[in-house]
């Protein structure tokens, strides 16, 4: 095994790699960016390199950096978890050139996925169903858009060849709508991407977004591992996932894995991987992408198939084959992913961001939760808003819901708001307690109430602030007087001090960042 | 004299008086029942767990100016102190700010200004653009005027509430 693996990231996932490679005995380097001096993932690490400012762009997504990290620090291996570098066959190629493992695909084989039309035409090829559509369109091209988008039929998806995390897509309804949706996915596309080619593609709705976790060595073992249904979903973004599928029978998932398993022999694919598809309402699928990382959501996929899919990341990278297997894997129990974020559920999910007071991790059976919050975070506005990652395991999806319900009351987070009252009333909506939900369901047929008028919690919060009150009158120099109060007063005269309470001042606000 | 509290919480003036008898503390929550809460303060920092009528709550506080955030379960509840010195700059900031200055309707970094001083500016013309994670928030004039100062370069973090411009409000219409 590797003696010492660099993680080319940040946030939890950083800190989700580290636990598996400190279980293995590995040494791990961090890299961090300005920012992000006072992370977790920095203060766990073995050694740790700082590599810029804190605009992504200044550190994390820098190959010549981490690169040079990964020398100084004599790293053998750079994993490089999602986002970032993660799917840039460049880095990959450089991780080669430097004489490091690089933990993922080729660079040749992340090439051929990383193009959703070169990606296309190869399962095409390897007898993977794709969505109907149109390949390598200009943009300009508006004639021969015409008469293919005729022939595959309105409504229809332009989309950015080169595109990912939901840039580059428009959908388009009408045949008078398609000039002005191809002139924005491609603009989109050439100002994201540096690519305006387009492709065509029909619309499957109502569709799922099924994916599915495969996994290769060197010696062309590939293993599939289930699907994960992911078709919650705002802005194209997952919020929730789950393994198994509710849409999802046996001989549907035989079919899924057998397809996933082709797409990945097709390209030479090492690593781990996901196959994306859409599936419509009569279990027909259609492939969409392959993803050639470790996603989000991969515990939900750990814990109904009992693996560490890190641990068999590090060991195929090591050039260990896949342990045999008999027979198809087989899912057990449910898992439900939540993804925590930072944004404002009552006020449209704006971000928000800066000191996170206080932390309380939910835990007990089937509990799991990756994050890189703790007390005195100062959460900073570079990167993405995903704060963590709420995982239940429970026997059936009914209590897998009613854990992950369990594990939202016990999460507290303060100082930041969260979309934590999102997730208490998606798990309640009958359409999503029944499975009748689709990729489009939460935008289209999910309101998020208000918040509760005559809140009873309105009383604890007032009864809250009038003792918080009391106590910065009595650490005021002006003191109180000590006669017959209460022993929570008497209690805060020493602990107002250690609170560091002040009249007028800051107030409990605690950690550096106060200041 | 028992000590009193004005809250405002969601637009609404609350009082809340304390009332000690014996080693027992009483809130009296406006024209409501006495409620006899057992608080104690917890290791956490802010952190006040109570017992009412054999029930636990608990609540987190931290201070916002002379303001307090109180979050209890899922919920943050702004409750300000009524009736006592400037109010907070606790405003959502942008589209809501009183003439004459721009505040940042959330932390992030500056991204882009698309004015200068010296420029006249309309009512709900995008001025600045601020971005947090990954997401850029075009922020709007709540009022025509003309810029004086802009705070912040591009590329500067802003914290919520800072004031990001400065403009010479002009003469409002009317009211008709």
């Amino acid at each position: 095994m590797f003696k010492r693996v660099l993680i080319a990231n940040r946030g939890e996932i950083a800190l989700r790699v580290q636990r598996t490679c400190r279980e293995l005995g590995v040494e791990t380097v961090a890299v961090y960016s300005e920012s992000d001096r006072n992370a977790l993932h920095v203060r766990n690490a073995d050694a740790a390199v700082c590599i810029g400012p804190g605009p992504a762009l200044e550190s994390y997504l820098v190959i010549d950096k981490i690169i040079d990290a990964a020398k100084q620090t004599g790293t053998e291996a750079i994993h490089p978890g999602y986002g970032f570098l993660s799917e840039n066959s460049d880095f990959a190629d450089a991780c080669e050139a430097a004489g490091i493992t690089f933990i993922g695909p080729s660079g040749a084989a992340m090439q051929a996925m990383g193009d959703k039309v070169s990606a296309r035409k190869l399962m095409e090829a390897a007898g993977v169903p794709v969505v109907p559509g149109a390949n390598d369109i200009d943009f300009n091209d508006l004639e021969t858009a015409r008469s293919e988008a005729d022939r595959i039929g309105f409504p229809l998806m332009v989309k950015a060849s080169a595109g990912g995390g939901g840039r580059g897509i428009r959908l388009v309804q009408t045949a008078e709508g398609l000039e002005e949706g191809m002139r924005q996915a491609g603009s989109e596309a050439q100002s994201s991407f540096g690519n305006a080619t387009i492709f065509l593609e029909k619309y499957v709705n109502p569709a799922r977004h099924i994916e599915v976790q495969i996994m290769a060595d060197a010696y062309g073992n590939v293993r599939a591992f289930g699907e994960r249904e992911c078709s919650i979903q705002r802005r194209h973004q997952k919020v929730l996932e789950e393994a198994p599928s509710i849409a999802v029978t046996p001989e549907i998932r035989q079919r899924l894995c057998d397809a996933a398993t082709a797409a990945a022999l097709s390209c030479g694919y090492r690593n781990a991987g996901t196959v994306e598809f859409l599936m419509d309402d009569s279990g027909e699928f259609y492939f969409l992408e392959m993803n050639a990382r470790l996603q989000v959501e991969h515990p939900v996929t750990e814990l109904v198939y009992g693996v560490d899919l890190v641990a068999l990341q590090l060991a195929v990278a090591n050039g260990e084959a896949l342990p045999p297997q008999d027979g198809p894997l087989q899912p057990r129990g449910w898992s439900i992913e939540a993804r925590i974020n930072g944004e404002n559920a009552y006020e449209n999910f704006t971000p928000s961001l800066g000191l996170v007071e206080h932390v309380e991790s939910p835990m007990g059976p089937g509990t799991r939760f990756d994050t890189m919050l703790f007390d005195g975070l100062d959460i900073p506005p570079f990167y993405d808003s995903l704060l963590g990652k709420l995982i239940v395991w429970a026997e059936t999806r009914e209590l897998a819901v009613q854990r992950l319900r369990r594990a939202l009351d016990d999460l507290l987070i303060v100082g930041i708001d969260t979309n934590v009252p999102f997730h208490r009333q998606l798990l309640q909506h009958p359409d999503f307690r029944s499975g009748a939900f689709h990729t489009g369901w939460l935008e289209e047929s999910f309101i998020m109430p208000a918040p509760p008028e005559d809140d009873p919690r309105e009383q604890t919060a007032l009864i809250a602030a009038a003792i918080a009150s009391s106590l910065v009158d009595a650490a005021a120099p002006v003191a109180s007087n000590e006669a017959g109060s209460s022993k929570w007063m008497r209690a805060t005269r020493e602990q107002a001090i250690g609170l560091r309470v002040q009249a007028g001042g800051g107030g409990w606000r605690h950690g550096i960042a106060s200041s | 004299m028992a000590p009193r509290h004005r809250f405002q919480l969601n637009g609404e003036t609350h009082n809340v008086i304390v009332d000690q008898h014996g080693g027992l503390t009483s809130f009296t929550i406006d024209d409501g029942e006495p409620v006899i809460a057992d608080a104690t303060l917890s290791g956490v920092p802010g952190l006040i767990s109570m017992m009412i009528d054999g029930r636990p709550f608990r609540a987190y506080v931290t201070r916002e100016g002379r303001d307090f955030r109180v979050t209890v379960g899922d919920r943050t509840f702004l409750i300000a102190s009524a009736g006592g010195g400037k109010r907070g700059r606790s405003s959502v900031g942008g589209a809501t700010d009183l003439p004459g200055t721009i505040t940042a309707p959330l932390a992030g970094v500056l991204v882009e200004r698309r004015v200068a001083v010296g420029d006249t500016i309309e009512e709900g013309q995008a001025v600045l653009v601020v971005e947090a994670m990954k997401m850029q928030n075009e922020i709007q004039t709540p009022h025509a005027g003309t810029v004086t100062a802009i705070h912040f370069e591009a590329g500067a973090r802003v914290e919520k509430g800072a004031i990001l411009l400065e403009y010479d409000p002009a003469d409002q219409p009317a009211p008709v």
